[in-house]
């Protein structure tokens, strides 16, 4: 190919770029003092300190916890090497790992149905007009507000193997025998009363923000709709059905998302109850996670422990916030 | 085995900055054990301020102590102190924090789970300190240096163990015509004669330090090993495990109940104040409690020597309790001034910790001790030193023990053969979680 020795070259180009910059920048100058690009400038100020807020607290720890899970770092050398997938290797490579996967969802799951339940529960009977209502609104958020390490050892104490007042209540009731007899629960020590146990500790915990939640959306419900449905011959399930729920959908999928993150990422309770005993029966993928990579040291298989919630989250996240963009439209 | 790295040496050659480094090591050397057998502070350490992390320790009155006697050392030498209580199981996430951050405390308490082999590299050393301390008491006991030392240096300084005797009913025993425990298999026999009558015994099969602990000075006493004496390989898989195992079980189908498996480090200390243990095997911190809450078994309460293993073996396995100073503080002559005026003090400790803490150095144990000396029931508390081992026995604590320590592989390996797993299989997994977790610390 020849090239034309007048149009090319590193001058002519130049020169090219500069007749036609000239108006661009003109142009761009021009359009930078519009009144569109200062509210678009005003729009991105606005937004720096959120997205400052997710890259600094959020996306830097992230990618920190890949870094980590991909390296061999312990919690006292800093100086770390990269060792792949090694880390996330040796995780499946123990069935403890897999007790706690199963507990975690398992844990996750079972929760959110009960906090479901008892939350819209608590949500309808708050919605009736009663005396000191207020008061009793304010009241059911207590257990949501404790220090979880302080409620958490209330609980320690009420299943306590000998002193356990729900085995007193029980026995006094007829429905166990005596302490020391063969029906007597040992509440943290059997592993299915153990898991059943933390479970329960977590709803008790968390109900009252599902209520609350619910309680938000069912009052945002216009009482002119509820009534029409009412006159059109509607039994309560169906009002709850075809009306309430498809109007507060993006509320519920709001709360359900929050409720997932945290419970599949509570630590507080099976730690504090069990530390993941008997025999790694009540393990969750935190309490592992924790006891490896911060007390044990491994820093790197930790990371990946950790990060194993990562691809159980995403896909319902992804799943949920679909949902609710749909339902924006 | 990873921890630590042997370095190979190099040829040596003498320069001018070697030679100047050199110096002046030696010359701050020697000042340092002038000032700590003087017992004086240097003036440099005059208006500094030093942090100490310390835990929150069982007997509340220590604490109170200790934090009196730091301030007094403090004022004493013109430095500012500052002492930060936190539960024990919280040492660890607040030390990853603080190394992460480069800042925080400059002197840090470890207690049971000793991570020295970890850090030892943001660590300072503290042999100086350690060999005047030996050196001025009659050396430390042999168990002591496999907690902090890590190529022939000292990289924490231990300062109390906690011990773990057995802790008997005398009354019981007596009523019944059973001989005291002082080995396992009438510790067993004890335990069956005594749960038909309402009265088992009991030790943790949960996860918790207490576990971790009592099993392992079974399992010793046994004859069995948790690693070589080099630490650098595993020993666990042997004729003297399935042997302890088999007794395991026997013990807990026999003479315990299920309530073991749900317990804390406290539950054994309520289970002998209400009256229902015939025996158990925890710190004297259960008897201090009884004392307090039920007179009547206190009085009954007696402590006995660590039991014999079938082979007359006695190896007691002790919470051991360690300072460290981070290579990160800047006042650390102040903390290393300190330390050595502690370690001075231990006896003080002991008296304030009511017997609890126990001293690491041997000219300490000189008796009459203080407390447990002049008490009948708790004199056998000063035979214990020569019998005392920590994790890792015979090895020291290593970064792959405090691993197996940390996720409570020896506790749950008893509990799965004591739920029913078959024997072999419970080895098969327990063996082979030591094999492996060995395995991730080589490097």
């Amino acid at each position: 190919m020849t090239v034309r020795s007048s149009t090319s070259g590193p001058d002519a180009a130049g020169a090219r770029a500069a007749v036609v910059s000239a108006p661009v920048a003109g142009r761009a100058r021009g359009w930078l003092h519009t009144q569109t690009s200062r509210r678009l400038a005003f729009g991105y100020l606005l937004l720096a300190p959120a997205v400052c807020y997710v890259v600094l607290l959020v996306g830097a720890p992230f990618l920190f916890s890949l870094y980590l899970a991909l390296s061999d770092a312990t919690v006292g050398d800093p100086a770390a090497s990269f060792v792949g997938l090694e880390n996330f290797r040796a995780a499946l490579e123990t069935d403890v790992f897999y007790t706690a996967l199963r507990n975690s969802i398992m844990f996750t799951v079972v929760a959110a149905v009960f906090k479901g339940f008892l939350g819209s529960t608590l949500a309808f009977l708050l919605l009736q007009p009663f005396r000191g209502r207020k008061f009793v609104r304010g009241l059911v958020v207590i257990p949501f507000t404790l220090p979880i390490s302080i409620s958490v050892l209330g609980w320690k104490w009420m299943y306590d193997s000998q002193f356990s007042v729900i085995n007193w209540f029980l026995s006094k009731v007829g429905l166990i025998g005596t302490y020391g007899s063969a029906d007597w629960p040992v509440w943290l020590g059997q592993p299915h009363l153990a898991i059943a146990a933390c479970i329960a500790v977590n709803v008790w915990r968390n109900f009252p923000f599902s209520a609350i939640v619910l309680l938000a959306g069912f009052t945002s419900v216009p009482t002119e709709i509820l009534d029409a449905a009412r006159v059109d011959g509607t039994n309560f399930f169906q009002r709850f059905r075809h009306v309430v729920a498809p109007m507060i959908a993006p509320i519920l999928l709001i709360g359900l998302l929050f409720d997932t993150v945290f419970t599949l990422s509570d630590l507080g309770v099976v730690y504090l109850l069990t530390q993941g005993g008997p025999a790694n029966s009540t393990k969750i993928l935190p309490v592992l996670a924790y006891q490896v990579g911060i007390q044990a040291g491994a820093l790197g298989r930790g990371a990946a422990i950790a990060l194993f919630l990562f691809p159980l989250l995403l896909p319902l996240m992804i799943l949920l916030l679909r949902n609710l963009k749909r339902r924006e439209y | 085995m990873t921890d630590p790295k042997r370095v190979p040496s190099t040829r040596s050659t003498l320069n001018r900055r070697k030679f100047l480094a050199a110096a002046g090591a030696g010359v701050a050397g020697s000042s340092l054990l002038t000032m700590l057998d003087a017992r004086q502070a240097p003036a440099q350490i005059k208006g500094t301020t030093l942090r100490i992390l310390q835990w929150s320790h069982f007997i509340p009155a220590y604490d109170a102590w200790y934090d009196k006697f730091a301030k007094e050392w403090g004022d004493k030498n013109g430095v500012k102190v500052r002492v930060d209580h936190i539960p024990h199981l919280e040492i660890p996430a607040r030390m990853a924090a603080e190394f992460a951050a480069g800042a925080g405390h400059d002197i840090i308490y470890n207690g049971s789970s000793i991570l020295t082999r970890l850090y030892y590299k943001n660590l300072i050393d503290l042999t100086d300190v350690a060999d005047a301390a030996g050196k001025k008491y009659g050396g430390w006991i042999p168990a002591a240096k496999s907690l902090v030392e890590v190529e022939g240096r000292w990289y924490g300084l231990p300062i109390f163990y906690i011990l773990a005797p057995m802790l008997y009913r005398k009354d019981l025993f007596d009523a019944n015509n059973l001989k005291y425990p002082d080995t396992w298999e009438l510790a067993r026999v004890a335990a069956r004669t005594m749960k038909a009558k309402g009265n088992p015994t009991g030790i943790a099969l949960s996860q918790c330090n207490d576990a971790n602990l009592m099993w392992r000075s079974a399992f010793f006493s046994f004859g069995g090993t948790e690693a070589d004496p080099s630490g650098d390989h595993p020993t666990i898989d042997s004729k003297e495990l399935r042997e302890f195992l088999k007794f395991a079980k026997a013990l807990f189908d026999e003479g315990m109940t299920p309530e073991v498996f749900s317990w804390d480090d406290a539950s054994d200390n309520r289970y002998l104040a209400s009256g229902i243990a015939c025996w158990i095997h925890d710190a004297i911190s259960a008897y201090r409690t009884t004392e307090d809450t039920n007179p009547p078994v206190f009085q009954n309460t007696v402590l006995g020597l660590e039991p014999q293993g079938p082979a007359g073996k006695r190896v007691s396995v002790a919470a051991p309790n360690v300072w460290m100073v981070w290579k990160f503080s800047k006042n650390q002559q102040a903390a290393k001034e300190f330390l050595a005026y502690l370690i001075d003090n231990d006896l003080e400790g002991m008296v304030q910790s009511r017997g609890y803490n126990m001293p690491y150095l041997n000219d300490r144990y000189k008796k009459p001790m203080p407390v447990i000396g002049s008490d009948p029931k708790l004199q056998i508390l000063q035979d214990f030193p020569k019998i005392v081992a920590f994790y890792g026995y015979p090895g020291p604590s290593t970064t792959p023990i405090q691993e197996i320590v940390n996720t409570f592989v020896f506790p749950d390996m008893i509990t799965k053969f004591c739920r029913g797993m078959a024997l072999e299989d419970a080895i098969k997994w327990g063996a082979g979680e030591y094999r492996r977790i060995y395995a991730k610390h080589k490097v």
